[in-house]
This record gives C-alpha cells, sequence and structure tokens, in this order.
C-alpha cells in the first residue's frame, strides 16, 4: 500500500479506534471487525470445552505471533528484513530462566525476569542496530548479520555446558539446554494451563491492537515512507537510522515477548531455539500471511505453527521439505502472501 | 624461524577456508547483486559429489572437477526456474533461496542418509622444525591464488568478462548495446555455483560430510562477504579474507575457535561501520580520486 494511498483515505473517529480503523491493515469494514470480534470470543470461550493440555497446545501456537508481528513490522512494513529474530527471542528466554532461576522466593522474581529479558533483547538490538543502520548499509547485509548474529548465539549457547557456566544457582545447560525454569506468579497465581493460556491470548491480543494504532500512527507513517523513498524521507527531515533503529529494537523486544511466553509453555529452552532451522520460520509465516498486512501475518502464524505441530508430532520428516516449498512456492507465486491475496481477493468479489 | 611459519601457514589455511567458503557468493552478489542464501547447500551438494565420485573409484582431482561441474548445472537450473524472476527484488531472492536451502538440506538428510563416509585428506604433511603443515592445505592456499588469478583473467581478458562488467554497471545500456544480459547472469550464477561446489568438495576431505554440513560456512561466507561488499569481486574476496584472517588466527589461537568467529562477527561490525561499502570500497574510491586527479 502506497504513502499516496494512506493520505487519501480519511480516517473516521478518533483516538484510538481511528488509529486502528487506519489504511495500514486488512479488514477495515464493519464486517471485518465483527469477524475479528467473534474471533476473539471464541479464542475466550474455547477454555470452556478445551482441557488444559489441548488450551496449552493452543498457547503454544499463538506464542509466537508477537515475534511475527515484530518481523511483519521491521520487513513489511519498514522494508528492513532481519533473519535473527530468533536470536532476541532466545536472550529474552534465557535471561528469564536466569533471573527468576536465581530468586526462587522473592514474590516479585519472575516479574524481574520479565524486565530484564525483554531489557536484554532490546539492549542486544539497539547495540547490533547501531552499528548497521548507522552505518546505512545495504539491504541485504541486515538480513546476513542478523542470521549470523542468530547463529553465533546458538552455538555459543550449545557451549556452555558444564559447572563454569552455572550463573547464581542456574546451569545454562549447553546443548540440552535450560530446564526448570518458574512460571509467572502473582500472589499464589502460577500462570499454568488456562491461566497461562489467557495470558498468551491477552498478549497477543495487546500486541496487535498496540502495533496496528502503530502502524497507522505518524511513527508508522514514517517507517513506511522510509521504505517507499528513503531520500525524500530523509530530505523532509527525519532521521532515518533513528527510525529505523527504533522500528528494529521493537521488533526485537516484541520476538522477546513470544521468548518469555515459550519458557511459560515448556518451562525449558534449548540453543536449538536460535538454530537455523528456526531463525527460517518467522519469515516463512510473515511471507506466508503477507507481511505488509499485521493481521494476515498473526492468522498465519497461527495456522503454520499449527501445521508444523501436527507434522512434526506425527514424526513426519518431511516438516522441512514442505515449509521450504511453501515458502519458494508464495515468493513466486503469490509475493503478497496467501492470506493477503485471498482477503483481497475476497473483498473485491464483493464489490 | 618455523614459529613465524607456523603462524603464517595458520593465517593462510584460515584466509583460504574464508575465501573458499565465500567465493561463489561473493561472484554472485559483485555480479547481480542478489545474495545466494542456499551457498552452503551448493556447498554441501559439492562435497556429496565429490564423495560419491571417489566411492566409486574416481581420482580425487577430478571427484572435484566433477562436482563443480554438477553443481554448476544445478545452478542453471535453479536459477532458469527460481531464481531469475527475482532479479532487481534483493530481498525476496534472500527468502527464496532460504526455501530453496531448506528444502535441498533436509532433502539430502531424506535421500542420502544422515552420514557420508569421509574421504581421506590427500597428500601427506612436511615437517619443519617441531610443526608440521598438511600438504593439502598448502596445496588449497596455493590454489586460492590461482582461482582468483583465473578469475581475474575471465573478468579482466574475455569477451564474457566484458560483456559481465557492462552488464554490472548498466544492464539496460548492455542490452542496449545488443549484450544479452539475460545470458551473462544464467552464466554467472553456474559460475558461482561452480565455485560454490568446487569448495564444497575441495573442502570435504577436511570437515565431516552431512546434510547440513553447509551451515558450518554460512557464518564465515557470509562474513567474508558483508566485509568484502560487492564493489570489485577479485579485491572484495582477497581483502577481505586477508583481513579477517589477520583478527580471526590470533583470537582462535588463545580463545578457541567459537571466541575467533565472534571476532569475525565483531570485525564484520567495525568494518561495516567505518565502511559501508566494504573494503572493496577502498579500491573505488582510489581509483576515483586518481580519475579526479587526471581530469
Amino acid at each position: 500500500m502506497s504513502v499516496a494511498a494512506a493520505s487519501r483515505a480519511a480516517p473516521r473517529g478518533s483516538g484510538l479506534a481511528r488509529l486502528l480503523n487506519g489504511p495500514h491493515d486488512i479488514g477495515r469494514t464493519p464486517g471485518a471487525w465483527a469477524v475479528l470480534a467473534a474471533g476473539l470470543a471464541s479464542f475466550l470461550v474455547y477454555p470452556h470445552w478445551a482441557t488444559a493440555f489441548q488450551a496449552t497446545n493452543v498457547a503454544y501456537y499463538l506464542l509466537n505471533i508477537p515475534m511475527a508481528l515484530g518481523l511483519s513490522l521491521l520487513w513489511g512494513y519498514g522494508g528492513v528484513l532481519s533473519f535473527g529474530q530468533v536470536a532476541f527471542f532466545a536472550v529474552a528466554g534465557y535471561v528469564y530462566g536466569i533471573v527468576a532461576g536465581n530468586l526462587p522466593d522473592a514474590p516479585w522474581g519472575t516479574w524481574l525476569g520479565v524486565v530484564s529479558g525483554l531489557g536484554a533483547s532490546a539492549a542486544l538490538a539497539a547495540v547490533f542496530g547501531y552499528f548497521i543502520f548507522y552505518a546505512r548499509v545495504a539491504a541485504w547485509i541486515v538480513p546476513i548479520l542478523t542470521l549470523v548474529l542468530a547463529l553465533l548465539l546458538s552455538t555459543f549457547l550449545g557451549l556452555t555446558a558444564g559447572s563454569m557456566w552455572t550463573v547464581g544457582q542456574v546451569p545454562l545447560g549447553g546443548y540440552n539446554g535450560m530446564t526448570g525454569i518458574p512460571a509467572l506468579q502473582v500472589g499464589t497465581l502460577t500462570f499454568q494451563d488456562y491461566a497461562f493460556y489467557y495470558l498468551t491470548v491477552g498478549v497477543v491480543v495487546l500486541c496487535y491492537i498496540g502495533l496496528r494504532a502503530w502502524v497507522n500512527a505518524h511513527r508508522g507513517q514514517v517507517l513506511m515512507a522510509i521504505r517507499e523513498d528513503t531520500l525524500r524521507t530523509e530530505l523532509l527531515g527525519y532521521d532515518v537510522r533513528r527510525e529505523q533503529l527504533r522500528a528494529f529494537v521493537l521488533a526485537a523486544t516484541l520476538a522477546g515477548v513470544s521468548g518469555l511466553l515459550y519458557v511459560q509453555w515448556g518451562n525449558y529452552i534449548t540453543p536449538s531455539v536460535t538454530g537455523l532451522q528456526q531463525a527460517a520460520l518467522p519469515v516463512v509465516w510473515v511471507a506466508v500471511g503477507g507481511r505488509d498486512s499485521l493481521l494476515a501475518v498473526a492468522i498465519c502464524t497461527f495456522l503454520l505453527n499449527q501445521l508444523s505441530y501436527v507434522l512434526s508430532s506425527a514424526g513426519n520428516q518431511y516438516a522441512l521439505v514442505i515449509i521450504g516449498a511453501l515458502l519458494v512456492a508464495v515468493m513466486m507465486f503469490a509475493p503478497e502472501g496467501i492470506v493477503v491475496t485471498l482477503a483481497r481477493r475476497t473483498w473485491r468479489r464483493r464489490r | 624461524m618455523p614459529e613465524a611459519v607456523s603462524l603464517l601457514y595458520q593465517f593462510g589455511t584460515n584466509a583460504a577456508f574464508l575465501l573458499l567458503s565465500a567465493l561463489g557468493l561473493i561472484v554472485i552478489l559483485g555480479m547481480m547483486n542478489i545474495i545466494n542464501l542456499a551457498h552452503g547447500e551448493f556447498m554441501m551438494l559439492g562435497a556429496y559429489a565429490a564423495t560419491a565420485s571417489v566411492q566409486r573409484g574416481v581420482p580425487f582431482p577430478l571427484a572435484v572437477l566433477i562436482a563443480a561441474v554438477a553443481v554448476g548445472l544445478f545452478g542453471v537450473v535453479i536459477e532458469r526456474l527460481i531464481v531469475r524472476r527475482f532479479y532487481g527484488r534483493e530481498l525476496g531472492a534472500l527468502v527464496v533461496t532460504w526455501g530453496i536451502s531448506l528444502i535441498l538440506g533436509q532433502g539430502a538428510l531424506l535421500l542420502f542418509g544422515p552420514f557420508m563416509p569421509p574421504i581421506a585428506i590427500p597428500g601427506g604433511a612436511v615437517a619443519l622444525g617441531d610443526y608440521s603443515f598438511s600438504v593439502y592445505w598448502l596445496f588449497l592456499i596455493v590454489l586460492c591464488g590461482v582461482l582468483l588469478a583465473a578469475l581475474a583473467f575471465v573478468y579482466r581478458a574475455t569477451r564474457f568478462g566484458l560483456q559481465a562488467r557492462a552488464a554490472m554497471q548498466n544492464a539496460r545500456m548492455a542490452r542496449a548495446l545488443g549484450i544479452r544480459v539475460d545470458r551473462i547472469y544464467m552464466a554467472t550464477f553456474a559460475l558461482g555455483a561452480a565455485l560454490a561446489g568446487l569448495s564444497g568438495a575441495l573442502l570435504a576431505p577436511t570437515t565431516s560430510i552431512a546434510p547440513f554440513m553447509g551451515q558450518q560456512f554460512v557464518a564465515p561466507a557470509f562474513i567474508t562477504v558483508v566485509v568484502g561488499g560487492g564493489a570489485s569481486v577479485i579485491g572484495g574476496a582477497l581483502g577481505s579474507s586477508g583481513l579477517l584472517s589477520l583478527v580471526q588466527t590470533p583470537v582462535a589461537f588463545l580463545f578457541g575457535t567459537f571466541s575467533g568467529t565472534l571476532a569475525l562477527l565483531l570485525t564484520a561490525l567495525v568494518v561495516i561501520r567505518l565502511l559501508p561499502g566494504g573494503v572493496s570500497s577502498i579500491g573505488r574510491y582510489f581509483t576515483r580520486r586518481s580519475l579526479a586527479a587526471a581530469r
């Protein structure tokens, strides 16, 4: 969607509602909002018919959505591709595990873990992004270097076996990873089973609403302007480097949110979460859904996570081949993404 | 004296490894502004082709050539079917070649199983003082120089090289002059793939051969490309592998292999911060100055 189209579409209402109904996502008609509300309602009532195990599984399909949304913001809206979102996912997970695991008795220990996990992801992204964006490198360098970052992090975490790699009382665990990570707690409530499910749904909805407002707000529009014409945006007085760095840090923090939810889900984390195969997955979710639509990315992330879970739990060795072929096919035949293409086609037919 | 030679040997092997890992990638990037993320898997295919040939009794040097030709042909197929649709869309090309790499890695696992028997390192070792040096690695270091010289010859002295450089500088103008830019791109991609296959086959005896072996080349190869930049293929490859090896050799010697690779990444960050176009842009800078001085 071009910047020109954005300025033509006059936003209605005011405040958050106006931002949410801005032009930079699919699903702006009243009908679409009704479908969205119905979808959310069904997620909210789902646990009534589901066992705790099923609800936890559904939460697992959902928990990668913040990371995917962050990549959608960066790549689809900002034109900056990152292959290393999983690195920030892993950093948040590991740091949470270290902090929360060292404060098992403090009531606020897990929350300090959340803050430091997200802070570590954002700090790593800020330092790494400073070198990349303030150098104004060519577009292909960002994905390459972020991929190398993720791979090196995975290699490093794999080397952390043995007692010398124990932080406080938490061993990092090398290839076997970190186990027994405590779940979030508020008073006597521990976020497991149904509580974890509702936490995940809530976090995902908040991330989506927040980002949808963000891309329709001024900052988001500047980001899209940089994607469309970097030089012109710069001549209009915006610091392109700072805006890109800001989006990069935001996307990394969102990847950290997914990492935190992941360690809540399984109470463990291994170096493979930031390995080459995992690093490919966020790109697949975003590309297949449609990178310049947050909603399409969210839907696609949910469905593809379900697909890979089903494939891998059935012991299917073709999972990676299928995912790779899906990526190639989408890039060749539906470069806008499957969900976006379908949505736009349906919308046109109704007109 | 032997210590100095040993250090030089370490430096040479590291630089040769970086250069071999990255050469095919740099050729494709420099000419077509496309990053082939399936590069590591192309190297894996080269290693597999060489191993399969050696197992059937083919002498190793011939097996290496077979691997290069086979992967080059495979590169043509990939270019015609997929990559040519992504010229001018660098991010799209990155993503689609990543999809190809996933298919190739897992596909090799399914087709050929998790292990291939290793190839013995040809040649023995020569001793100097208390140190011994692998003849094969010495040969690889020399071969790197030969490969670069051959590439320089192709680009500077052949008709293909002239047309390729024309297509690289201004594709539309080259087309208007009757150069079949499409063919040039195809040939360049095939050349890059063949170099990847060649490197994979050459490095096969020095490593374990497995479906996901391509992954170990990803970090060094891509860092070399980033540091080298796309402005000049030969200068970028040589300058980048030399500089990186200069950093990596002492760090890896003192703190271990992983620290060596980490030092590569940190060097890359510093280099792009100072020279966003990579070390090959230094050459361009001096050329421009001498041109300006001539005027």
